[in-house]
């Protein structure tokens, strides 16, 4: 009987001992894994796979991505847990109202600095120079429609608005701040809301099941599906300016990933981000593909080279 | 058609990433079961002997059956974090019904006179359990690690959602992606035919492990 208990207590150590670590073939053994973690959107994992693939070839570490992760609260979580060393992208407006709680604020300037002091003081976080492209909130409907009627502004669709579908990101009905709530409180209700998969939105526009959409502006979609853009007359929107976060900690350790977001920054504008969607989600090429072709094009790994000559 | 074309160059564009894919995922799910045997074998073998835990073990076993896969990733994923660690634990609680209770029914089914004899011979207690009752009953239990690695397959796939990656991962690029069909299916197929083989190969070797092979012919 002594005989079992004593094995039994090696069972329990070894599962211990086995749950404590991560698995072997799971994740690389190295301390010096950085996990980036990304949304489930193209986007995000483009830019994670650009960083990955920059950050090894410049530095030491080794990089994995978390990817399909739901919203930016929880990159958040994983970030502030330690289970992300760097997130890839994320959003003033976002982060603004979410993570940290704060009213909206419409200048892009101001919401930047608040939010990148904010992180280092609150979580010991580098909100990174910004890529230059933004992923705004926009409310957007067929050009027939709006021709149709004659529709410029968000504002102009509100005769029509009970009668209308509105087809909406999953993440977005319940958000605080920015969310329907808020849009209903700036502007007016629609008819039926119908959330969905962010991805299927722009189809069920042009397809005629959706009236009016929400979209991403940095997505392909918009032009392939030849959508209009409605401006946002009451400046309900917060600016959603993307950046990567990073923790102070890996910045210390490898002072390198600094000189990768400043080179990243500004360097992506709105249209460039949209191509590169579009590759992704309409030509169905892999992200890890689209961030290679976009750094070869643009000489990042030539500049690599001759600095380390 | 289109869609089988544009598949196949997805696949033969891809393989590589569809590939460490597939492997982590098989790892996960391989894991999962594994470590739920530790902790169910034993288990089944104690109801086994001591009859009157069986039924609520059994039934504790199934009630965690009933939680959505979802659901319970999600509530663990708060404890344990993002990533692959999430995934297992949820595949060990899913797996430990259908090895604790084929380990009971296993060890139950062995023939009483067969154990008698082997105790009349005076084998101990242990003794009988590894000479006679486990060999007899290993075909059983395999039939639960089969049961068990077919279902953690499936559930590895939502595993995705809490960022460990695996075939799901592909399956969710295609579900954001305008006419991703092609890339569900990337990332369907293999997971579907991961949990074939798997089924057959397991169940080769449990027909392996049949204690008794001249009964099959007889049967």
């Amino acid at each position: 009987m002594k005989k079992t208990v004593y094995k039994g207590s090696i069972i329990l150590l070894l599962l211990v001992m086995l749950a404590g670590c991560s698995l072997p073939g799971l994740a690389s053994t190295s301390k010096e894994t950085l996990k980036i973690g990304a949304l489930g959107t193209s986007e995000s994992q483009i830019l994670a796979e650009m960083l990955s693939i920059m950050i090894e070839r410049e530095t030491e570490a080794d990089t994995e991505l978390v990817t399909h992760l739901g919203s930016s609260i929880v990159q958040h979580q994983g970030m502030t847990r330690g289970d992300l060393d760097i997130t890839s992208t994320r959003y003033t407006g976002t982060d603004l109202s979410g993570t940290l709680g704060m009213d909206p604020i419409t200048d892009p300037e101001k919401a930047l600095n608040i939010v990148k002091r904010e992180f280092v003081d609150r979580f010991d976080q580098t909100w990174a120079p910004t890529y230059g492209f933004e992923n705004s909130y926009s409310v957007a409907v067929t050009k027939e429609f709006a021709e149709k009627n004659d529709i410029e502004t968000v504002s102009d669709l509100e005769p029509y608005a009970d009668d209308l579908r509105f087809g909406v990101d999953n993440a977005w009905i319940n958000r605080k701040g920015d969310g329907y709530d808020g849009f209903q409180e700036t502007y007016f209700s629609f008819g039926e809301v119908y959330p969905m998969n962010v991805g299927l939105v722009y189809q069920a526009a042009a397809s005629g099941k959706m009236d009016v959409v929400l979209a991403y502006s940095s997505d392909g979609r918009i032009k392939e599906f030849d959508l209009k853009v409605l401006e946002d007359d009451r400046k309900f929107f917060p600016p959603y300016d993307a950046s990567p976060v990073i923790s102070n900690e890996v910045l210390k350790k490898y002072p390198k990933i600094k000189d990768i977001t400043e080179r990243l920054h500004g360097q992506i504008s709105t249209e460039m981000m949209q191509e590169l969607n579009y590759n992704a989600d309409v030509k169905l090429m892999n992200p890890r593909k689209v961030a290679e072709q976009f750094l070869e094009k643009h000489g990042y790994f030539e500049d690599a080279e001759k600095e380390g000559k | 058609m289109e869609t089988l074309e544009q598949f196949i160059n997805y696949f033969s564009q891809n393989s590589d990433y569809i590939w460490v894919q597939f492997y982590k995922h098989f790892l996960m799910a391989a894991y999962g079961v594994l470590l739920a045997a530790i902790i169910s074998i034993p288990l089944g073998i104690l109801i086994a002997k001591y009859g009157k835990l069986s039924s609520w073990v059994l039934a504790f076993g199934s009630i965690i059956q009933t939680i959505p896969a979802l659901g319970a990733m999600a509530v663990i994923m708060i404890v344990m974090g993002l990533g692959t660690n999430t995934v297992i634990v949820t595949l060990i609680l899913y797996s430990i019904l259908p090895i604790t209770q084929n380990t009971y029914v296993g060890m139950k089914d062995v023939d009483k006179t067969i154990v008698e004899a082997g105790f009349a011979s005076g084998m101990t207690r242990f003794q009988l359990l590894r000479m006679v009752e486990l060999p007899l009953a290993v075909s059983v239990i395999m039939a639960g690690l089969r049961t068990a690695l077919v279902i953690g397959i499936g559930i590895t796939a939502i595993g995705a959602f809490v960022g460990a990656g695996g075939l799901g991962a592909i399956i969710l690029t295609g579900t954001n992606a305008t006419d991703g069909t092609p890339i569900i299916l990337a990332g369907a197929i293999p997971t579907a035919l991961m949990a074939i083989i798997a089924d057959l190969a397991m169940g080769w070797i449990e027909r392996k492990l049949q204690p008794v092979k001249e009964s099959k012919t007889t049967a």
